[in-house]
C-alpha cells in the first residue's frame, strides 16, 4: 500500500486545484448545451439548473427541419459529412505518398518540401483566407464544395505529412532492404509493406484531418455561400442572425452536430495517442 | 550456385574513402566469410554485392556477368539481414513467399518452394505464426527460409547470428553450415567473430581498414600468423585464433 506523506497529499491538492476547474471549464459548455436541447423554448433561459419538465420536442423540431433555420438540416449535415471525408481521405493520400517518398524513397529535396510546407503555419489560416479566396475564384471554384475541401487539404496537409514521416522514420530500412531484394519495386514496397505497418498513424491522420474539416467554420462561411451548399457549422451561425434566435434549437443542433466527432474519436481514441505520437521519441 | 568476382572495389562516401581497391573471387559452392573488425567494411563489400550500396570503383561479376548497374532483384541473390528484417505483419509462410508472390509466381510453386524450405529448417508448424510469436532463434531460421525459397545463386549473410545468445549462435553456425552442405550454394557471410569465422568458412578473408589483411583457409590463416605474430606461448585455442586475428604486422 502506498505511504502517504505530506508530500504526496500536497502534490495531489496541487493537481486536483488544477484539473477540477479544469474539468468544470470543459464540461460546463456541454453541460449548457443539453441543459437548452431538454428545455422548452419559454424556460430554456430561466437559469435553472435543471428544467422542471424536460422535453425531446427539440429534437423532433431539428429532425424534422421545423423552423425556416433548420430547412437544410439533413442537406447541411451531409455536407458537412461529405466535405470531412473527403478532406479527410485526400489529406491522407497526399500526406502518405509525401512521406512514403520523403523517409523511405529518400527523394532528393524531399525535407526542403517538407519544411517549406510546415513554414506555411507561420501564417495564421485566417490571413490566409482573403487570398484563398481570390485563388478560389481564378480556378472558379468559389461556391463549390471543392473549394473548401481543397483549402482544408492545403491546411491539413502539412502536419500529416510530418507526423506520417516521423512514423515512417520508426520503421526499420532493413525492411525496405529486403523488400527490394525480394524483388517489390516502389510501388509494391508502398502498397504491401509500407501501409500495412502505417496503418495507427494513418488511423490517426486521417481522423485528425477529418475533425479539422467537421469544425472548420471562417473557410466554409467564406468560400461557400448557398443554403445548400454550406455545411452544418455555418448553418449554426446562421442562428445568430437575429436577436430573437431559438437558442435552445441552436444548442440542439449542435449537441448533434458534436455527436458523429466524438463518436469517431472515441472509436479511434486507442490510434489518435499511438498513431500522433510515432517516431516522437528514439527507441 | 554461381562464382563471384570483385575486381579492385572502390567506395567512398563523400570524400572518405571507405573501400580501398579490394579484388578476390569466390569459387561456385564456397563458403566465404568476411571477417575483420567494426568499421573495417566488410558489410559495405556485402552491401555493394546485394546491391544496396553504389560502387564507386571497379566491378562486381556474378557468374562472370558484370552486376554494377543491375538492381538487386536482377542478381540472383538473396540476404539474410542482422535483424532478421521480417515483415511484421505477414504469418511466416507469407514472409517466406513474398518473393514468389511479387513474381507471380503459380501457387502450386510456392507452396512447394515453402513447404521445402520449412521442412529442411523444421519451420513446418510455425507457419502461421506472426514474427513477434516468434524467438530469436526461429526468427533467424525464417529468414533463412525466405532466402532459401528464392533459390538464389549466392546466399548473403550480414552477421545473422549477432543477436543471439552464446548458446543459441553455437547452434545456429552448426545449422547455417549444414544448410550450406546440402544446398552447396556459394555464400558470402560477414561476421566480427573469429570462431565463427574459424568453423564456417571454406576460405576466411581478413579485412582492416578497408583492405584485404590476408585470405586463406582457417588452417591457413592459422598456421601462418601463427609465424608472422610473435610467438605464441602456452595460449588455448581460443586465445590463439584471437590473436590470429590481432596481429599487426
Amino acid at each position: 500500500m502506498k505511504r502517504i506523506t505530506l508530500k504526496s497529499v500536497v502534490t495531489e491538492a496541487k493537481l486536483l486545484l488544477i484539473g477540477i476547474p479544469l474539468l468544470i471549464w470543459t464540461l460546463i459548455p456541454i453541460y449548457h448545451m443539453v441543459l437548452f436541447s431538454i428545455s422548452p423554448r419559454d424556460t430554456a433561459t430561466s437559469g435553472k439548473l435543471w428544467p422542471d419538465h424536460p422535453t425531446l420536442q427539440n429534437f423532433d423540431f431539428v429532425f424534422y427541419q421545423k423552423h425556416f433555420y433548420l430547412d437544410y438540416f439533413w442537406i447541411q449535415m451531409g455536407n458537412s459529412l461529405l466535405i470531412a471525408t473527403a478532406v479527410g481521405a485526400l489529406t491522407l493520400m497526399v500526406s502518405t505518398c509525401a512521406a512514403f517518398a520523403i523517409s523511405r524513397l529518400k527523394v532528393p529535396g524531399g525535407r526542403t518540401v517538407m519544411n517549406l510546407a510546415l513554414f506555411t503555419y507561420f501564417i495564421p489560416a485566417a490571413f490566409l483566407a482573403v487570398p484563398m479566396y481570390k485563388t478560389m475564384g481564378v480556378y472558379g471554384l468559389l461556391n463549390t464544395q471543392w473549394a473548401l475541401i481543397l483549402a482544408m487539404v492545403t491546411i491539413a496537409s502539412p502536419y500529416c505529412i510530418w507526423v506520417l514521416k516521423q512514423a515512417s522514420d520508426k520503421l526499420p530500412y532493413e525492411l525496405d532492404e529486403a523488400a527490394r531484394m525480394d524483388g517489390a519495386s516502389p510501388m509494391q514496397l508502398f502498397r504491401l509493406v509500407y501501409l500495412p505497418l502505417m496503418v495507427p498513424s494513418l488511423v490517426a491522420v486521417g481522423t485528425y484531418a477529418l475533425l479539422l474539416a467537421w469544425n472548420e467554420y471562417l473557410y466554409a462561411f467564406l468560400l461557400l455561400s448557398n443554403d445548400k451548399d454550406v455545411t452544418l457549422s455555418v448553418a449554426l451561425g446562421n442562428f445568430l442572425s437575429a436577436d430573437d434566435s431559438p437558442w435552445e434549437l441552436l444548442m440542439t443542433t449542435g449537441l448533434i452536430y458534436a455527436l458523429p466527432p466524438a463518436a469517431i474519436y472515441y472509436t479511434f481514441k486507442r490510434y489518435m495517442v499511438s498513431g500522433l505520437t510515432a517516431g516522437a521519441v528514439k527507441s | 550456385m554461381a562464382t563471384v568476382s570483385f575486381q579492385n572495389i572502390k567506395k567512398s562516401f563523400g570524400k572518405t574513402d571507405i573501400i580501398h581497391g579490394i579484388s578476390f573471387d569466390i569459387t561456385d559452392g564456397e563458403f566465404v566469410v568476411l571477417v575483420g573488425p567494426s568499421g573495417c567494411g566488410k558489410s559495405t563489400l556485402l552491401r555493394m554485392l546485394a546491391g544496396l550500396e553504389e560502387i564507386t570503383g571497379g566491378e562486381i561479376l556474378i557468374d562472370d556477368k558484370v552486376v554494377n548497374d543491375l538492381e538487386s532483384k536482377d542478381r540472383d541473390i538473396a540476404m539474410v539481414f542482422q535483424s532478421y528484417a521480417l515483415y511484421p505483419h505477414m504469418t511466416v509462410r507469407d514472409n517466406m513467399a513474398f518473393s514468389l508472390l511479387l513474381r507471380k509466381a503459380p501457387v502450386e510453386k510456392t507452396n512447394e518452394r515453402v513447404a521445402h524450405a520449412a521442412k529442411i529448417l523444421n519451420l513446418e508448424h510455425l507457419l502461421h505464426r506472426f514474427p513477434r510469436e516468434l524467438s530469436g532463434g526461429q526468427r533467424q531460421r525464417v529468414a533463412m527460409g525466405r532466402a532459401i525459397v528464392r533459390d538464389p545463386k549466392v546466399f548473403l549473410f550480414d552477421e545473422p547470428l549477432s543477436n543471439l545468445d552464446a548458446k543459441l549462435r553455437v547452434a545456429m553456425r552448426a545449422e547455417i553450415k549444414s544448410l550450406h552442405q546440402r544446398l552447396k550454394t556459394t555464400t558470402v557471410y560477414v561476421t566480427h567473430d573469429q570462431i565463427e569465422a574459424m568453423t564456417m568458412a571454406d576460405r576466411i578473408v581478413v579485412m582492416q581498414d578497408g583492405i584485404i589483411e590476408q585470405i586463406g583457409t582457417p588452417l591457413d590463416l592459422f598456421e601462418t600468423r601463427q609465424f608472422v605474430c610473435r610467438p605464441i606461448h602456452r595460449l588455448t585455442l581460443h586465445e590463439r585464433v584471437e590473436r590470429c586475428f590481432a596481429c599487426e604486422r
